[in-house]
């Protein structure tokens, strides 16, 4: 077991974003985290990385307790995450953006700069490596985050609306870097989404969150025809008129 | 070993024509006393060495830092202090008051960043000019340090390497090799993995603490470098003028004038630190002096005031961000 969250409750005042989730992730799984815009999918990825505390429950990673960690040891613990909202360090180049990346793991240069190049190349970034991101499109910019955070060489990669706001062909691109990086390597990819077409393409396991509660877990195509999810995505009449 | 060596002193990640300046300007600055006699602009030139290395440390937590630290006099003071206290009181070497004055600054700065760093932005720089201000008034007030009457450092008759006594002409090679070691030590730091961590760290925290940053450690550890490196220029100060008093090396003025020098020349560049203290010394020793002769006392700072609000409102990147566009747009 990678990575395990047990009975975890995250509360902001009245408001129970995370009520009770538990879920388990193998080495090397592709696992799927979908649900409605505010299902609470973002604040379990920050409970998980440590940039948000848990009211209570447990998060083990790699067989150590790793709750409520602050997230720069989560992150050499070997969790990578992306954020939703862009995070990108703007007067850094893209490629010294992956370089920060890389000295997560080294403390020497030439050997932070190789890893970021051969990252760079993974992600077809090479031709953009002396820009400075602000100038890049927004398909781009997230095209260095995934970059930046394969560079801290992680064991668990949290992507977190990697396709938001791009075209369809965008996308595209982003599942096919996404195949290509798994063949490489044996990562394992929790992605969330709350567009259902691009983790029901990737995942191999879905897991289903509405209104702070896990509703649904199993392959895409089995959680895409059960009624509770239909319900949370079109609400109850659709549901019921089908 | 090697490998730190050659990044020490290596500038080929800068464009050719940047490296054909940097050597313009050593030579220029190296043969300087042989043409310049005036014994004037030989001390505008050493005040303009000593506030190109005060911005340079400050350059370190204010530009690739981003925290706005308003307290590098106190740092200053630090070095000045224990040099001159220590010459006085125990005949100690130069070089050996050097690192005590650096260690001072830099035990003290740890012990106040942990509480310090706790706060954002302008509070940040509200408590780094309040702690400052404090060391300030303690110094004023210490009959053990000459209160403010200041120490005054015994004059040597001949020229002494044990005390740093010597003419003009010494001075300016001393300053400029003083100003040489910390430029050196500072294109080593941008290039080092505390210099990459820093600027992730001003540029986004978040992002940063995802990367394996520790985000108030990495703060923590630019705060004490740039203490140490403060406290250096200020060790200088007390050799070089003989008489220190807390007036002059740990007022308000000087820390906000350090940081003044770094973000009219360009803040989180290697270049920026020099251009500012270049477009700031001579103008404050010839222009401020040739308005007070005319007796027009103070309209040199509203100069400085109107250069600096212009560089605010058009380029945060300063002079530097400036001469960049313009190759750039070339």
């Amino acid at each position: 077991m990678l990575l395990e969250v047990e009975s975890l409750v995250k509360e902001f005042g009245g408001l129970v974003a995370n009520a009770d989730i538990s879920l388990e992730l193998e080495q090397g799984e592709i696992v799927g985290l979908i649900g409605p815009n505010g299902a609470g999918k973002t604040t379990l990825f920050n409970c998980i990385a440590g940039y948000y505390k848990p009211t209570s429950g447990k998060v083990f990673f790699d067989g150590n307790d790793i709750t409520a960690w602050p997230p720069h040891r989560v992150a050499k613990m070997g969790i990578a995450r992306t954020f939703q909202a862009l995070r990108i360090m703007p007067l850094l180049t893209v490629e010294e953006n992956i370089i920060v990346g890389a000295f997560c793991r080294t403390a020497n240069r030439q050997n932070a700069t190789k890893n970021a190049r051969e990252i760079l190349e993974l992600v077809d970034l090479t031709g953009e490596a002396h820009a400075f991101p602000p100038e890049l499109p927004i398909a781009t910019q997230k095209r260095i985050e995934l970059a930046r955070a394969l560079a801290t060489k992680p064991k668990l990669l949290m992507l977190d609306e990697v396709a938001a706001g791009l075209n369809p062909l965008e996308t595209k691109e982003i599942i096919q870097t996404l195949i290509r990086i798994k063949e490489e390597s044996d990562l394992t990819l929790f992605l969330t989404e709350h567009v259902m077409e691009f983790v029901m393409t990737i995942s191999e396991r879905v897991i289903v969150m509405a209104a702070g509660g896990k509703i649904a877990e199993g392959p895409p195509e089995q959680v895409a025809r059960e009624e509770r999810v239909i319900e949370a995505y079109l609400g109850e009449r659709y549901a019921k008129g089908r | 070993m090697r490998r730190v060596l050659r990044d020490i002193f290596s500038f080929g990640d800068r464009p050719f024509f940047e490296r054909i300046v940097l050597l313009v300007f050593v030579v220029v600055v190296l043969i300087f006393p042989w043409f310049v006699e005036s014994a004037y602009a030989r001390a505008v030139m050493i005040k303009f060495l000593l506030f190109a290395l005060f911005a340079l440390g400050w350059n370190l937590i204010g530009g690739y830092g981003g925290q706005v630290d308003l307290g590098q006099a106190k740092n200053v003071g630090f070095g000045a202090y224990a040099t001159a206290l220590m010459m006085l009181h125990w005949r100690t070497p130069f070089w050996l008051t050097v690192p005590v004055g650096m260690f001072f600054a830099t035990a003290e700065s740890f012990a106040v960043a942990y509480p310090m760093f706790r706060l954002r932005g302008h509070y940040f720089a509200i408590a780094t000019l309040c702690v400052a201000l404090a060391w300030k008034e303690l110094f004023v007030f210490w009959d053990w340090t000459g209160g403010a009457r200041g120490v005054e450092i015994p004059i040597r008759p001949t020229p002494n390497f044990t005390y740093m006594q010597f003419g003009e002409v010494g001075y300016h090679y001393f300053i400029f090799g003083l100003f040489m070691a910390q430029f050196l030590f500072m294109n080593w730091f941008r290039k080092a993995k505390l210099g990459y961590e820093l600027q992730a760290v001003r540029d986004n925290e978040d992002a940063a603490a995802s990367l394996g940053i520790n985000v108030t450690g990495t703060k923590v550890k630019a705060y004490c470098i740039t203490a140490a490196l403060g406290a250096i220029g200020g060790s200088f100060m007390t050799v070089y003028y003989l008489y220190i008093d807390p007036e002059m090396v740990m007022p308000l003025d000087l820390s906000i004038l350090i940081a003044m020098t770094v973000m009219v020349g360009g803040a989180g560049s290697i270049w920026g630190p020099m251009i500012g203290a270049a477009a700031l010394i001579p103008l404050d020793m010839y222009l401020g002096a040739w308005l007070a002769g005319g007796g027009y006392y103070g309209i040199d700072f509203i100069i400085y005031g109107f250069i600096i609000m212009i560089i605010a409102a058009y380029e945060p990147k300063g002079v530097w961000g400036i001469i960049e566009r313009i190759i750039k747009g070339r």
